[in-house]
């Protein structure tokens, strides 16, 4: 092991090819997965802030608010489920946003939130015509204490303050009461208004499990309820995307088993006469296999480090609004780990031909 | 030639090796391409395909027609600009429809597109081309585009929509004009608004998403862009190629997978290029001898040029074959298909590549100097 290290160390350039290829495969991975991360988050955001144990629709909507509506005596059925503590509804308006300062044309996307229990980290419904934005807008010129006019109404909302990481359909998001929100889907949008007490959704606080089971159950069927990971899933596209991306990532990683075999049985065929040697002097075949691993895992984390951080001047390089990439401490070591264990696999290719090196085979030879 | 397939047939494993990871990865571009092709039809090929020269939404809209709302004095404006010529309404919303042709009663999110029906079924924002059946010529009727057949969305087939129970009957199929990656039917205006007031009785009078417009003559459709946009900074015109380029999220997914593409453009000549200069360390002496005993160093430079080109060739047509049977899926509502013109360019470029990275190896050969083999010593040393 030692002695793989020695050779790392003093012939670095034997390894900088296969390095540079790995980093290349390791930027892929992670770009992947830091734009499946981005996508998700930026479509997902505002249903993974609720704190609440389900998400009720009504049973046409497929999971969608601006196609669900939540009549009043189905809300009453859903509050007396036995179990469930606290029921509140929640509906949202997607509007283009005037930002003073920006150009007349300059308008940007925002999902207006009516809601009437609060999301992690959001704060009790402002009074009518303010709302709590998320930082995302800030990009856009959003800031505190500014008054922005929503839709071709122009509805005026004032921003109160910030909140993060609950941006939904790719736009950030807007916290307001339920008047507001109401107000402004009916100035903006004529044909989504709904009738008073009739609600996009549902967010529910309550016992068990079978939750949105009973629910569903006691509206007569009436609603489709959701946990809030399955209500973040059945969001169109989401398992779609994960399931695309991943599939690709796991190729990806394949294509890296693969690339770090040839690189290793290539280094192994090479020095085969070496390793003759080195077994005559009673070096054993574990030994120098545990050799090549200690150096696969070694390229791969060089490898992997400088990728992380090419991914990290990337993300910090691409414009806000341009590719949804989000970069986290996680996806990357998930990545480096993904690969790491490629590498071992890959050098599983060397194995046999290290096994097979007779140490007869040193006598006579001459490098 | 003889010595290049006389290697390649006694190292099968490490030769085999680096065919399969060029294969993984031409099998991964051009899955890849299909989808980008795929997702950006399903997105906003209805732009594309639908017959409106020029499209006027509101800035509100920011360009996403179901986004757009077009109050009546902006109709009002966009009919009175100079450059428009006609003008008609189109709506467009997401509902939830469950078409009779699909035995498993499965309900999706249908896109429909209300249009102007002219007295011939024609209209401002209908399909461009019927590939089978014809245009709507009354309410309740629509066109499909051709890849939601498979999924139940057949002629005859009629879609219900829930709540509130429209039904639409399907009379015809258009080719790649889906809208937001969803199924999407082409009706009249008329059937779009009932549409919506069927699945939600508090609705208001739905306002027209979009208009359609046809330049007035002696308008270009990009001179009908600057005439209408001339009218109000709340308008924002463009001609339908416009359309369909800047909706919100194209340019990003094309600049997501331009990133991707050129990664694994750079990972197949890398992999490429190291292998043979590794093969050609090995070989160092063996090459030495050859050269010794009078092989010219072109015909080892052919040699090892012939083993990249067969190398790569294998890895492409494995790579294309793989590709094949997937091309012809659909992904998560994708519908994707075999891209003829990408597997040619790619083919082209990555043999361009891999040749151009076996270079090194090959100066390595050029510089094999035969007196060597009485000294033991070979290109390695």
């Amino acid at each position: 092991m030692k002695l793989a290290l020695v050779e790392l160390r003093r012939r670095p350039g034997r390894f900088a090819t296969a390095t540079v290829i790995l980093t290349l495969i390791a930027i892929l991975l992670m770009f992947l997965g830091s734009l499946l991360d981005g996508l998700i988050a930026s479509s997902t955001g505002a249903i993974r802030a609720q704190d609440a144990d389900a998400i009720v629709y009504s049973d046409t909507a497929q999971a969608s608010f601006v196609r669900s509506r939540i009549e009043p005596d189905v809300r009453a059925a859903v509050e007396a489920v036995d179990g469930v503590t606290q029921v509140g509804g929640i509906g949202n308006v997607q509007l283009g946003a005037r930002i003073p300062g920006n150009g007349p044309r300059d308008l940007a996307g925002v999902a207006l939130f009516g809601y009437e229990i609060a999301p992690s980290d959001v704060p009790a419904p402002p009074p009518d015509g303010q709302a709590w934005a998320d930082e995302v807008l800030k990009a856009d010129g959003v800031e505190e204490g500014m008054t922005i006019e929503l839709g071709p109404a122009r509805s005026p909302i004032e921003i109160v303050g910030f909140v993060s990481d609950t941006s939904f359909n790719g736009q950030g998001s807007l916290w307001a009461s339920p008047e507001t929100w109401r107000e402004v889907l009916s100035a903006n949008r004529p044909d989504a208004q709904l009738g008073p007490d009739v609600w996009q959704g549902l967010v529910v606080r309550g016992d068990g499990d079978d939750l949105p089971a009973r629910i569903d159950a006691a509206t007569d069927g009436a609603t489709e309820t959701f946990t809030v990971s399955g209500a973040i899933d059945a969001i169109p596209g989401v398992s779609e995307q994960s399931a695309t991306f991943n599939q690709i990532i796991g190729v990806t990683i394949a294509i890296a088993l693969v690339v770090i075999g040839l690189f290793f049985a290539l280094l192994t065929v090479e020095r085969t006469s070496l390793y003759g040697v080195l077994k005559a002097l009673g070096a054993k075949s574990a030994t120098i296999f545990s050799g090549l691993v200690v150096q696969a895992i070694a390229v791969t984390a060089i490898a992997s480090l400088v990728a992380g951080a090419l991914v990290v001047v990337l993300d910090l390089l691409i414009p806000p609004g341009s590719i949804p990439l989000l970069v986290t401490p996680t996806r990357l070591v998930t990545s480096t780990l993904l690969l790491v264990i490629a590498a071992v696999l890959g050098c599983a290719f060397s194995l046999r031909r290290v096994l097979r090196i007779d140490p007869a085979s040193a006598i006579g030879t001459t490098s | 030639m003889f010595l290049a397939f006389k290697e390649m047939a006694r190292a099968k494993v490490r030769f085999a090796l680096l065919v399969a990871a060029i294969a993984l990865l031409v099998f991964l571009i051009l899955f890849q391409q299909s989808l980008q092709n795929g997702l950006i039809t399903g997105f906003i090929g209805a732009i594309r395909e639908q017959s409106a020269p020029v499209l006027v939404y509101s800035v509100d809209g920011q360009r996403v027609i179901q986004g757009s709302v077009i109050t009546p004095p902006l109709e009002e404006l966009v009919r009175t600009a100079p450059g428009a010529g006609e003008v008609g309404r189109i709506g467009q919303g997401t509902f939830t429809g469950v078409p009779s042709g699909n035995g498993d009663g499965e309900t999706f999110d249908v896109t429909v597109i209300g249009y102007e029906l002219a007295s011939d079924g024609e209209g401002i924002g209908a399909p461009s081309e019927v590939i089978d059946g014809r245009l709507p010529a009354g309410d309740g009727e629509a066109v499909v585009s051709d890849a939601d057949v498979p999924l139940g969305f057949g002629i005859g087939d009629t879609v219900t929509l829930q709540p509130g129970g429209t039904t639409i009957e399907i009379v015809g199929v258009a080719a790649n004009a889906q809208l937001n990656v969803s199924p999407t039917l082409f009706a009249s205006y008329d059937t779009y608004v009932d549409a919506v007031k069927s699945v939600n009785p508090d609705a208001g009078d739905p306002l027209p998403n979009v208009l359609g417009v046809i330049p007035a003559d002696g308008f270009s459709p990009a001179e009908a862009v600057v005439s209408v946009n001339d009218q109000s900074l709340d308008l924002d015109a463009l001609t339908r190629d416009d359309a369909a380029a800047e909706t919100p999220g194209v340019a990003q997914v094309q600049q997501s997978f331009n990133i991707i593409f050129l990664l694994y453009g750079l990972v197949v000549p890398c992999v490429t290029g190291l292998f043979f200069l590794i093969v050609t360390f090995q070989k160092a002496n063996s090459l030495t001898l050859l050269r010794a005993i009078g092989a010219p160093a072109g015909r080892l430079v052919t040699s090892l040029l012939i083993q990249v080109v067969v190398i790569i060739g294998a890895g492409l047509l494995i790579g294309t074959l793989l590709y094949f049977p997937v091309s012809q899926q659909a992904l998560g509502g994708v519908a994707l298909s075999f891209e003829t013109g990408a597997v040619v360019f790619w083919s082209v470029l990555l043999l361009t590549l891999g040749v151009l990275s076996s270079l090194v190896a090959a100066r390595r050969v050029l510089r094999i100097d035969p007196i060597e083999a009485t000294t033991g010593q070979g290109v390695g040393a």
